[in-house]
């Protein structure tokens, strides 16, 4: 059997292992490839960057831990530049799998770090059901839909809430999602009031979303773990994605070696079998 | 609703209808959730009782079901073990159980795609080595080692990946998909709406 038949042929567990230690080495060894930054990003950096300080931003959990990885670093990204500009972040999440736990643990964790309050500089304001009703409420009573916020204290006992009622005070809407909640955040919230928003999502919804940014209705885009890498290299801070874009260099190369390998293979024995006959 | 979407929910009587059809919709929504908890719970305690393929697993399922719901809705003034909160039973199943295994799923899919993409990429017809071609290329321009790569070659190919591919044909076909699943989707509404459409109520 020759050399290419038995690559096309190859176990896939060999191809399991490839990938393994594609992911494993840079891990233990970090190789810091520089990473450029699209328009996308930049445009969605500088519709932040241009808000008055503190202006009301929504930072919308719309994912779920499956995609932690990729999404994580876009939230932690924004709530860090959002608290740095002094924002008032309110935060929210559409999806009844862990949304208000991610927001709460993200917006504290950064919150403490650069000293801002509960309450009077962030909210969480948690999971309702509904997001088309939530969504549409929230235009006319934000105080209507949640009465309360995610830890049930009412929200006339916040200070942030009593100057926010709806999204007539809302400066920008920064939504993370790696489901569809955030094509209902284009259609109603920014076609139905006007707020301005950027979306962060995962790299398989990305290509969907060039079209809502190639209409203008969102402001940038942040694809996938290189967007989020590209945010942190805007906010000279790299984290967690920043260092993932090695893993994915080199797993992107593996992949692509494999397919131009296989090729290869597919064509060198399909003549080799033409010449036997 | 549909009216009240095209409108200011400042205009009268269609405002207001609006909102308490929200309201009202939430609201169910709600009852829906519960539904759902209690149908789980119903089918997998049968499952158990008949000892149907696979039984053991139904008692995970309701382990979890109950190790989640019940701690995270008694109050936190009886325990701080109890409610949603940091430190809470449900804070710690979801941050060390339930959202790494969750992450660890979708990992693995990681390592499914490499090998598909191996198995299945192949040049047979030109649309084949165009899908090929294009993927290629994308994947390169999405990390920054390929994108290095492909400054090698003369012209911008980046620049002109992210004009021609991502904002120029891929645009154009998502903004086609969007516009027909809009439309397909106000059709079918339009049809239940009318009574035209009754497939979903189990009749022809």
């Amino acid at each position: 059997m020759s050399f290419w038949k038995k690559f096309n042929d190859m176990d896939r567990r060999w191809v399991y292992l490839m990938v393994a230690v594609t992911v494993i080495i840079p891990f233990l060894i970090p190789m810091k490839f520089p990473v450029s930054v699209s328009p996308e990003a930049r445009n969605f950096f500088n519709a932040v960057d241009s808000l008055p300080d503190s202006s009301v931003v929504m930072l919308v959990f719309d994912y779920y831990p499956s995609t932690i990885a990729e999404c994580e670093p876009m939230a932690i990204a924004g709530a860090y530049h959002l608290f740095k500009k002094h924002c008032k972040i309110i935060t929210l999440s559409n999806i009844p799998y862990g949304g208000p736990s991610m927001a709460e643990s993200v917006t504290r964790r950064i919150a403490a770090e650069l000293g801002k309050e509960y309450g009077k500089d962030f909210v969480n304001l948690g999971y309702k059901y509904g997001y088309v009703s939530v969504l549409k409420g929230m235009g006319v009573s934000i105080e209507s839909i949640f009465p309360t916020d995610n830890r049930g204290t009412p929200l006339s006992e916040l200070p942030l809430m009593n100057t926010v009622k709806n999204y007539e005070q809302v400066k920008f809407v920064f939504e993370i999602a790696d489901n569809a909640t955030a094509d209902y955040w284009v259609s109603i919230v920014n076609a139905g009031y006007g707020v301005p928003m950027g979306v962060g999502c995962t790299a398989v919804m990305a290509p969907k979303f060039y079209a809502f940014y190639g209409a203008g209705q969102i402001v940038g885009l942040l694809g996938g773990m290189k967007g989020a890498a590209e945010y942190e290299i805007l906010l000279e801070k790299p984290g967690t994605a920043f260092r993932g874009m090695d893993i994915q260099s080199l797993v992107h190369f593996l992949i692509i070696g494999l397919v131009i390998m296989g090729n290869i293979g597919y064509f060198v024995t399909k003549r080799g079998k033409r010449k036997t006959l | 609703m549909t009216v009240a979407f095209f409108l200011n929910e400042k205009t009268p009587y269609v405002g207001d209808t609006s909102n308490v059809l929200l309201d009202w919709l939430i609201i169910i929504g709600g009852f829906t959730l519960l539904l759902g908890v209690v149908s789980i719970l119903r089918v997998s305690a049968q499952a158990i009782q008949r000892k149907k393929e696979g039984w053991p697993f139904k008692i995970a399922t309701i382990a979890s079901v109950l190790v989640m719901a019940i701690p995270s809705l008694l109050p936190v003034s009886w325990s701080p073990l109890f409610g949603r909160f940091e430190g809470s039973i449900y804070d710690w199943v979801f941050v060390n159980l339930q959202a790494p295994m969750m992450a660890t799923m979708f990992a693995t899919l990681a390592f499914y795609i490499a090998s598909a993409a191996f198995r299945a990429f192949r040049a047979r017809t030109a649309e084949a080595t165009l899908l090929l071609l294009t993927a290629t290329i994308v994947m390169f321009w999405r990390v920054p080692i390929g994108e290095a790569f492909l400054n090698l070659f003369p012209g911008d190919l980046p620049y002109f990946i992210n004009k021609f591919i991502m904002n120029g044909a891929n645009l154009a076909v998502q903004r086609g998909i969007i516009i027909g699943a809009a439309l397909g989707a106000a059709a079918l509404s339009l049809r239940i709406i009318l009574g035209i459409e009754r497939t979903y109520m189990g009749r022809g």
